[in-house]
This record gives C-alpha cells, sequence and structure tokens, in this order.
C-alpha cells in the first residue's frame, strides 16, 4: 500500500525538552511545523505523579529500561507527548557557568558562553513559570535541609517549572501545558502515535521522513513526511539509533553520559509528607555529586526497601515514615546506544570507571550522613547485602560494600550520544546542532550536551535547543 | 509470561493477597515483561528457561512443590552468583511496586 504523504517546511521528531521548545520557537516565528511524537497524548491530570498508572501510560517500556553494563543501570524516561517533561519531578536548574566555558573550550563551540546560554534560560524561565515554592517545604525536603545544617554543609531549595493556584494546588508546567501549546496556537501541527522508522537521505538532504502512525483502532498506517528541514528531538537514547538506522553514523550514539545515582530508605521517628518530590538540594559536593530526594509513593519505598536485601517487612508496614533519597554523581565512564538490525529498542551500554565506583560509595556514605544528622534511625542502602545503618559507625561498613555485583544503580538523566562542536573528531554536529555532512538535518535534544551536567538537564536542554533554533531562524 | 517467571511472581506475592489482586499484579507483572527492550526480553525469557529447568521438569514429573520454589527465590535473592541476584530482583521489583501501588492508600 503506498504511504499516505504529509508535506510540511519543517519537521521535528519528537515533543520533549528539546523538541518542544524548537517548534514554539519555529511555530512563533510564522513557519510552518509538524510535530511527529512516538507516544500518545495523555491527558496530564490524568493519572497521579510517579503512580503505576503513569508509568504504564507515559513510560518508555514501562519503567523497564536499562543500559548495561557492570553493574547495568535502570533509568527511565518518557515516551508520550511532552517526552521525559511529563515524568520527571520539574526541577529546574541552569548550566553552571564552568561547565559552560569548560565545554566551550573542549568542544570548540561556538557562541556557548555562560552570558549567551543565560540569555536564553532567561526566556525559558519567564515561558515556563520557573517559580519557589512558596511557604514551608515538605517535610521530605525539610529532612534535607535540617541535615545539611546540622553538618554544617550547603543546600538549597531548587526552582521548579511549577506553577501555583491560589488554593495552594502546584501544577508542573511540562510541555504539554506550556511549550506545545504555544506551537499549536501559532500554527504547528502535532501527530502522536507517529513513530518514526527512519530518514529517507538524497546526497546531503533528508528528503523524506518514514513513519508509521497507529490510528485509534490500532491499526497502522505508513506516513511519509516531506520537510524542507528536519530537527531531530527525540532524546539522547532514541535520537541515535534513528541516525543510524538512516545509515548516519560519524560520532553518533558512542558518548553516552549520565548520573548514575544510588538510593536510601530512610526511617524518620516522625511521619514524612510523600506528595512531592523534595526540592532541597545537599550542593556540599556539586557539581561531581548531588544529594537529594525522589519520588516516594508507597511503591517506590517498598522497592528501595528491597534493593539493600535486609529483612524490611517492619520498615514497609512503617511506611509513612519512611522516605526515599538519593545521591547522584557526574560519571567519568561513558556508554554506548547502538540500534539493533530489525528491533525497535537499542542496545544501550554504559561503563563505570574504579574511580566512579569509589564516587558512588563516597556518595552513599555522605548522604547517610546526612540523613542521620537529620534525624533518621534506619537505613536500606541499595546496595545488596548492605547494613541497615542505625549510626554512623554502620556507615563505614558501606565503603566496601559499595562494589560492582552488589551496587543497584539507577538514573533519570541521559545525555551526549550526538554532541555538538566544531571539534569534527569529538562531535556529531557543528555548534548549532546541524549533522555534519547534511544541509537540512539539526539534532537539538539532550544528545547534544556534551556531558551531564551534574544538575537536573532539562533547563540546559531548552536553553540550548531555543538559542540553536534561534539561530537556525537567522539563517532566513 | 513464562511458566517458571510464573511461579516466581506467585511466590514472590504477599500470600495475605486475595484472587483479584492476584490477578492484577500478575497482569501488570506480564504486560511490563511484554514492553521490555526485546533484547532485554529475549534475556530474561532465556534465563527463566534455564533456572527453570529442573523444576518445570519436576512439575511435570508430579514432584513439583511451591515450597521448593520459594526456598529457591529466598537463596538466589542474596546470592553471589549476579545473574542469579538479577532475575529475582527484576521480578521482584515488578511484583512489590504493583502490589504496594495497588493499595488504597499508595500515596
Amino acid at each position: 500500500m503506498t504511504p499516505r504523504v504529509h508535506d510540511t517546511e519543517i519537521v521535528i521528531i519528537g515533543s520533549g525538552a528539546g523538541g518542544a521548545v524548537t517548534a514554539a520557537a519555529l511555530a512563533a516565528a510564522g513557519r510552518d511545523v509538524t510535530i511527529l511524537e512516538e507516544g500518545p497524548w495523555v491527558d496530564p491530570d490524568a493519572t497521579e505523579p510517579f503512580s503505576l498508572a503513569e508509568m504504564v501510560a507515559k513510560y518508555r517500556h514501562g519503567g523497564s529500561c536499562a543500559a548495561l553494563g557492570r553493574p547495568a543501570i535502570a533509568y527511565a524516561e518518557g515516551r508520550c507527548v511532552g517526552g521525559s517533561t511529563e515524568i520527571n519531578s520539574g526541577l529546574y536548574h541552569r548550566l553552571p557557568a564552568e561547565l559552560a566555558g569548560e565545554w566551550q573550550r573542549t568542544y570548540a563551540i561556538d557562541e556557548f558562553g555562560p552570558s549567551t546560554l543565560d540569555r536564553y534560560a532567561e526566556q525559558i524561565e519567564e515561558q515556563m513559570g520557573v517559580s519557589r515554592l512558596p511557604g514551608a517545604p515538605p517535610t521530605s525536603s525539610a529532612v534535607l535541609e535540617r541535615g545539611a545544617a546540622k553538618l554544617g554543609w550547603q543546600a538549597v531549595e531548587f526552582s521548579r517549572v511549577f506553577k501555583y493556584e491560589p488554593n495552594g494546588r502546584a501544577i508542573k508546567q511540562t510541555m504539554l501545558r506550556t511549550m506545545l501549546p504555544r506551537a499549536i496556537d501559532a500554527g504547528a501541527r502535532l501527530m502522536p502515535d507517529t513513530r518514526v522508522r527512519r530518514l529517507g537521505r538524497d546526497g546531503d538532504r533528508i528528503a523524506c521522513v518514514c513513519c508509521e502512525q497507529t490510528r485509534p483502532d490500532g491499526t497502522i498506517e505508513e506516513l511519509n513526511v516531506r520537510a524542507d528541514h528536519v530537527f531531530v528531538c527525540a532524546g539522547a537514547s532514541q535520537t541515535p539509533p534513528l541516525l543510524q538506522r538512516s545509515g548516519i553514523r560519524r560520532n553518533i550514539g558512542n558518548g553516552l553520559k549520565m548520573h548514575p545515582t544510588v538510593k536510601i530508605a530512610a526511617r524518620f521517628p516522625h511521619p514524612i509528607d510523600h506528595g512531592d518530590v523534595p526540592m532541597h538540594r545537599v550542593t556540599e559536593f556539586a557539581p561531581g555529586l548531588t544529594i537529594g530526594g525522589s519520588a516516594s509513593r508507597r511503591g517506590h519505598v517498598a522497592l528501595a526497601l528491597a534493593d539493600s536485601g535486609n529483612d524490611y517487612a517492619d520498615a514497609l508496614a512503617d511506611w509513612e515514615r519512611v522516605a526515599v533519597y538519593y545521591a547522584a554523581i557526574r560519571s567519568e565512564g561513558h556508554g554506548r546506544v547502538l540500534a539493533l538490525p530489525g528491533l525497535h529498542a537499542p542496545l544501550v551500554t554504559y561503563s563505570l570507571t574504579e574511580g566512579d565506583m569509589s564516587r558512588l560509595a563516597r556518595a552513599l556514605v555522605h548522604l547517610g550522613e546526612v540523613l542521620l544528622a537529620a534525624g533518621a534511625t534506619e537505613m536500606y542502602p541499595s546496595i545488596t547485602g548492605g547494613v541497615v545503618a542505625r549510626g554512623e559507625h554502620d556507615l563505614v561498613q558501606w565503603w566496601d560494600a559499595t562494589s560492582r555485583n552488589r551496587a543497584n544503580l539507577m538514573t533519570v538523566h541521559l545525555t551526549s550520544t550526538v554532541r555538538i562542536g566544531e571539534n569534527r573528531a569529538r562531535t556529531g554536529t557543528d555548534s548549532f546542532g546541524r549533522v555534519w555532512g547534511y544541509r537540512n538535518l539539526r539534532v537539538n535534544d539532550a544528545s547534544l550536551l556534551p556531558d551531564a551536567p551534574g544538575v537536573n538537564p532539562q533547563g540546559t536542554i531548552m536553553a540550548i535547543a531555543a538559542r540553536n533554533a534561534d539561530q537556525f531562524l537567522s539563517q532566513g | 509470561m513464562l511458566w517458571f517467571e510464573r511461579q516466581v511472581v506467585g511466590a514472590l506475592m504477599s500470600p495475605s493477597l486475595d484472587d483479584p489482586a492476584r490477578a492484577g499484579i500478575e497482569a501488570y507483572v506480564d504486560q511490563t515483561l511484554r514492553s521490555m527492550p526485546e533484547h532485554l526480553r529475549a534475556g530474561v525469557a532465556a534465563e527463566s528457561i534455564l533456572f527453570g529447568a529442573g523444576p518445570r521438569l519436576a512439575h511435570l514429573l508430579g514432584r513439583g512443590r511451591a515450597a521448593a520454589i520459594e526456598r529457591r527465590i529466598e537463596r538466589w535473592q542474596t546470592s553471589r552468583i549476579d545473574v542469579l541476584r538479577q532475575y529475582v530482583r527484576l521480578l521482584e521489583s515488578l511484583v512489590l511496586f504493583a502490589e504496594n501501588e495497588l493499595l488504597p492508600d499508595a500515596a
């Protein structure tokens, strides 16, 4: 059957932090934009944040993704209109100025200084409604502030992309609530349930975007999108396999970076708020090591307790006094994302260095210290066989326990699989995301970040996407 | 879900759960295994066939006991052999999450 054909000036593949920002900017400039999204459109109020229902509806592979390696690292990402912004905690952070400078020098990135990025970050913050919590933080967050203060460590309340209604209800400003409506109001078309199989090349141009669109009745229709310009914004794990399947492989998919994370389920003598993710972070050791709080619904508490391999029945019965906290590191290691012939999902691998393992052990101990200082009475580490710590003397044992075959690690931040910069030996695109060797093909998502930033990357992804969209528009 | 996966999932569920709750958890685990990346699912399926060969044979010979599978899983949960521990951990995490999320006071 002949595929249906859709013509547009600009096609954007992916509707997450990179794609939606790109779409909003280009549509607002009067350009003819079509957004293709593999996942479904899900009402942002349809499911409770971090619930099982949300995982089923919005997470890629139902949340069961892993980067293979020793140890394997579980990761989660969105697969719905709005991408991972629909499922994350909404924390917002600008790229630290020292990293912007370092990346600019290492990868020879034009117009990438801190002042340039800050200019775009300001725009994004205004459009998204970045704010701090009005009033006192929830107990789960105050715990981190209290523990850090007792140790004399630095802790800060991070901004979030949240708006607060007069009745106190907090509404996360996801792409589905901000940039995508802007793009659509400006004339952009959004096509959910549309998976791009490959890009059809014609010399140094992309002539066609070959898709399969799932109809409401579950049947699949072939769709070819013809566009003058193609922006691939499918995220650090999905952009490389799409390019590789299309025969574009130079420096694509081989520089994966992430923030490997260890966790502790901490029990306190008092109830802990479970309705929100803590907004405080202990930044004493940042950006190399950051300590924060995770979603702590009953299901998450159970998972974190079980990770230690100790008996946790008593703690789970008391789950309202238990919350989950994490320590994330900037890793020296790196990984790969590789399209596998005939399979939808790419192979994702990641190698931690010995230095990373040492940093993770240190991270776990520091996390234990701050939670103990905050009054935790029992701590279950995400290390199989790791002792349940009840005092500082127990933390020492975690150093040795944090080994490759005992550590249960996870991450939510994947980056750097198609780096930007003029250093062609190390990058997949030029300084503004144009793929080397192709006139009308750009990448504009987390893949472009030269390294994992040590903080939540969504602010950096959006600022870089806005910058690149602006540069594209300036070219006429 | 393969035969051995179903046995492991059944053994990992809390004995106090009623039949509808058990069915709900089993359906969730089944759906998640189906949603996994193909290569990861293939690996888990291969492990299930390998690790489940003995229990399956015992079952076919009429010598299978649920208690034996439970004891086996208990040993694997803290095994020094990575692959055994990770196999149980995967299924246990799915069961635990569903079991606790499907309770009315999950948040």
